[in-house]
């Protein structure tokens, strides 16, 4: 699926619904669910969260979203001990990740970066891009996905 | 007696299972209990999905509570009666499970649970795989015998007086530190159900209601139906749960409240239960 570029149009296209899908599992009010928003240090998302948000856009979109593919599509043709080593992301890895969330402002990649804390990074916007990639992905085959 | 697969464990039969897909069964109410709580007809429906989860990956892993979006409480059921269990499952893989599910009894729907997600954790962690893996072969086969369960310890809420009645209201739950359901739920890693923690949640909802203005039909205010609800955490034997519920909108004839559950300063779980006006008898 790679990284092709997404548009900022695209996004606007799918925000207001996606927004609304996370303030619902999130149970805050949409306005504080912005872009740039970190799930975790701007919104207090828990693991839980995450899932109930994965599931929402699921159902809202009608796209499937294969769980913890983020870390792998980031990767991208890097091996896993390329990507990371005892559990901190190497300077390749770093590279690709911030390729990947180009949504994510640079100086919120901490160094060293710890592979658990990958999830740190993630806003509102790196769960718009995924929304859009489940749909790219979706029309490439050539209609919905079954959710 | 070993309290596992008696205690907290609420599916006789599997009567037929599509891998990954649709499950169904039944669950005999002991007619020797007092009730049976719609919490727990909840937790059969949960069990059964549990039972094709765990299948499904061939029991590396089993689903805990996690989200439910909407659980309608349509009927109650009473002891005796014979619960017919179905599971309809969305996904499943070794991260979580996502299913709907329903109950009946007597041919008429008591429960409906949509758009339920359970985070999947390594089997072995809570329960020996090679006991279940033997229990799942004794449901799809005779059964187990029914009438194991012997009724909950009493759960006593402690309820704080207010200071907004009919706006909050707070109460206390010492989570027992032994009790029957900690051997079954789960053998290898005691916790407190999440089924008894919503029935709770129920109850103080109640409590908070009968402080409502009357609602029009002259009658009184009702569960109906939980929703949004979600589990944070795991509760050991022997911890304190506060709890609050708070009224967040109310008319004529619908009333929603809000509950948290805190251990501490933590947020343990969350759920929000819609009450509706009874005709008045």
């Amino acid at each position: 699926m790679g990284n092709s570029i997404i548009t900022k149009e695209e996004i606007m296209t799918v925000y207001p619904k996606a927004a609304a899908a996370m303030a619902d599992a999130l149970g805050c009010d949409a306005e504080k669910v912005k872009l740039d928003s970190s799930l975790i240090d701007d919104l207090g998302a828990e693991s839980i969260d995450f899932l109930d948000i994965v599931f929402r856009l699921e159902r809202a979109f009608k796209v499937k979203i294969p769980r913890g593919r983020i870390v792998e599509e980031a990767r991208g043709d890097l091996s896993e001990a390329e990507f990371s080593k005892g559990g901190v992301v190497t300077d390749a890895g770093v590279e690709r990740l911030r390729a990947y969330l180009s949504e994510v402002p640079a100086e919120r990649f901490p160094a060293p970066l710890k592979v658990a804390d990958i999830p740190r990074l993630f806003t509102s916007e790196t769960f718009c891009k995924m929304v859009i990639r489940q749909q790219r992905a979706a029309a490439a085959a050539g209609g919905t996905q079954p959710v | 007696m070993s309290e596992h697969f008696r205690a907290f464990s609420f599916v006789d039969r599997i009567h037929s299972i599509q891998p990954g897909a649709r499950i169904r069964g039944s669950y005999t109410i002991p007619p020797s209990l007092p009730d049976f709580p719609p919490s727990l007809v909840a937790e059969a429906v949960g069990q059964l999905a549990a039972w094709a989860a765990m299948a499904a990956v061939d029991f590396q892993c089993r689903p805990v509570a996690g989200i439910a979006a909407e659980i309608h409480l349509l009927s109650p059921v009473r002891p005796g009666q014979l619960l017919e269990l179905a599971a309809d499952l969305e996904s499943v893989d070794n991260e979580a499970v996502s299913y709907d599910g329903t109950a009946h009894a007597d041919g008429v729907p008591v429960i409906r649970l949509q758009h339920c997600v359970g985070p999947m954790l390594p089997l072995e962690t809570f329960d020996d795989p090679q006991k279940l893996r033997d229990r799942f072969a004794l449901l799809q086969a005779a059964g187990a015998t029914p009438g194991a369960f012997g009724g909950l310890p009493p759960l006593p809420l402690l309820i704080h007086s207010s200071d907004a009645i009919g706006q909050t209201l707070r109460a206390t739950l010492h989570v027992p530190p032994s009790a029957p359901f900690f051997g079954d739920h789960f053998p290898r890693r005691p916790a407190f159900p999440g089924a008894l923690l919503m029935k709770s949640n129920l109850e103080l909802a109640a409590s908070l209601a009968e402080h409502l203005p009357q609602p029009a039909t002259g009658g009184k205010w009702v569960p109906q139906a939980a929703s949004d609800m979600k589990l944070r955490s795991f509760t050991l034997p022997g911890e304190t749960l506060e709890m609050k519920a708070s009224l967040s909108r109310i008319s004529s004839n619908e009333a929603i409240i809000n509950v948290e559950t805190r251990k501490g300063a933590q947020l343990a779980g969350s759920v929000r239960v819609l009450l509706s006006a009874e005709e008045k008898p």
